[in-house]
């Protein structure tokens, strides 16, 4: 590494959520904020010394050292009356021989995963869990997590400061025997990363479109879960669906910024590698019996990523999955994912009154998707006037400026 | 071959950068010394602690320097090698300090043994 120079993508926000995982299991999560403020620190020195000096030969090693150094002095100086066994115990060292800089990588991720698991945890709210695990694990500052989700950087600091009381309320121990009992909480963490993947997928907020960083912290924190976690269907369907849909990133964007939808997409652009990264995944999750929702979602997913034209997906399988996904976890916006493979696969007019009858749930987005769907079922049977009047009710409801550059597109092409 | 001083400014602390930032920062200098090094044109730099302090006058007034948060100081030094100041110039533009609005300073460093 110090050869070139160059440093692995995304190099500090990796590490930060495996300095801090490093540093709060020797020193206890108690000292959690101590811990962000040396980590923080450290990139900033790191951003000093090596702006002017190049990187040093060990940059992960380094970085540790100087992150435990500035944690050392700040809980001296901050707590001189309180026993410092715990500063001792770190300090038994010596640079060679250090048992903390020994860690090696299995103990460094099983520390990310107990961290992850505490974070992820169901006392806190959905949006709380995936900004302090965006916080905590990949180095995501106040101002990255505001644009990520749309928040002011007031809201998010709130949030943040309530998330951190609650972590340090738990006071959770990180140790090789909690590793073993989170492993066990696997499911709550799958949701939130399901959720984080989904809010860089699809809530896309800016004009790029999918927010890519969120979706790759997303995969990148379910991949620390595979090795440990007892071989979980849950955990290896969840990545096979994040790298089916990762693979259609490039393809679902135009350069310029435009939704293309599946049906006119360049199938060519699809990223291979990580679709075979994604049956990689889905192959192990085929070894259990298990057949969850991540497993059913990623299934489809497979089936469409399978097809070499659009003219050519199994819509019959994937619309009786879309039936099992509907009896697991019934909610509108899978009705009408459903719907359209139905549209597809007994065609337009079999749905159209079913469709008619929905009144859509309260979760964000499901009422602009419905009309987004009636407007496109309406194309496809000829019926002008009601897919405008169905585009003209999405209008107002679009969250997105490439939604609504979308939507004006199909208006003026009906 | 003259030697030239180029002062980094910017404010003390480096506002909120994430990490994403901060590695993009460090990156992008690595690779402009580099350029510079093989181009001949690099002969040391050093960064400068935010902490430091002034010393004034007779008097010897010791005062902590305008250090604080919001207020500009000097960073660190680069020293560049370059045939003139116009070159000099042209060197420090390529600074990747300048994409995060910082103020760059040239100076050519007299020489001892002027003839």
């Amino acid at each position: 590494m110090e050869d070139t120079g160059q440093l692995l993508a995304h190099f500090f926000r990796e590490h930060s959520g495996r300095m801090i995982a490093s540093l709060a299991r020797v020193f206890g999560i108690a000292q959690l904020d101590n811990i962000l403020d040396a980590v923080q620190d450290t990139f900033e020195t790191a951003v000093s010394h090596w702006r002017y000096h190049g990187m040093p030969a060990d940059p992960p090693a380094w970085l540790l050292r100087v992150a435990r150094n500035k944690l050392v002095n700040t809980i001296k100086r901050s707590a001189r009356q309180v026993p410092l066994k715990d500063v001792h115990m770190a300090q038994v060292s010596t640079a060679d021989g250090d048992p903390f800089f020994s860690i090696g990588d299995g103990t460094a991720t099983d520390s990310q995963v107990q961290l992850l698991v505490a974070c992820c945890h169901p006392a806190l709210g959905e949006r709380d869990r995936i900004l302090i695990t965006l916080h905590i694990l990949c180095g995501f500052g106040v101002p990255e997590l505001a644009n990520a989700l749309r928040m002011n950087n007031e809201a998010v600091k709130k949030a943040l400061q309530r998330s951190k009381a609650a972590l340090l309320r738990r006071n959770i121990q990180l140790d090789p025997q909690a590793a073993k009992r989170a492993t066990r909480q696997s499911a709550t963490v799958c949701t939130i990363l399901y959720l984080m993947f989904n809010e860089g997928y699809k809530a896309t907020r800016d004009e790029k479109g999918i927010n890519t960083d969120l979706c790759y912290e997303a995969m990148r924190l379910a991949k620390l879960l595979c090795p440990i976690a007892p071989p979980s269907a849950e955990v290896n369907a969840l990545l096979a669906l994040m790298f089916f849909n990762a693979a259609r990133f490039p393809a679902r964007l135009m350069v310029y910024g435009d939704w293309i939808p599946l049906a006119e997409q360049d199938r060519t652009l699809w990223d291979r590698q990580l679709l075979a990264e994604g049956f990689h995944y889905l192959e192990c999750a085929k070894q259990s019996d298990f057949a969850g929702k991540y497993y059913l979602e990623a299934l489809i997913a497979s089936l469409h990523c399978t097809a070499k034209y659009f003219e050519e997906t199994d819509w019959g399988i994937i619309l009786s999955l879309y039936r099992l996904l509907e009896d697991l976890e019934p909610s509108t916006l899978i009705q009408l994912n459903r719907l359209v493979a139905e549209s597809y696969a007994c065609g337009p007019f079999a749905v159209i009154a079913e469709l008619e009858a929905i009144t859509p749930d309260e979760r964000p987005g499901t009422a602009f998707l419905l009309q987004m769907v009636k407007a496109h079922v309406y194309e496809r049977i000829g019926s002008s006037e009601q897919a405008n009047n169905a585009y003209s009710a999405a209008l107002p409801l679009a969250q997105n400026p490439l939604d609504i550059k979308f939507i004006r597109k199909r208006m003026r092409a009906l | 071959m003259k030697e030239f001083l180029m002062l980094i400014r910017e404010e003390a602390n480096y506002g909120e950068l994430s990490a994403e930032e901060m590695q993009a920062c460090i990156e992008k200098h690595y690779h402009w010394v580099e350029e510079l090094k093989k181009k001949g044109q690099y002969k040391e730099a050093q960064p400068l602690d935010a902490g430091g302090a002034y010393i004034k006058g007779r008097k010897k007034i010791v005062s902590d320097g305008p250090f604080l948060e919001g207020k500009e100081c000097v960073s660190g030094y680069y020293i560049l090698l370059a045939t003139s100041l116009e070159e000099a110039v042209e060197i420090a533009k390529g600074n990747p300090d300048l994409d995060w609005d910082r103020t760059v300073e040239v100076r050519e460093i007299m020489p001892m043994d002027e003839q």
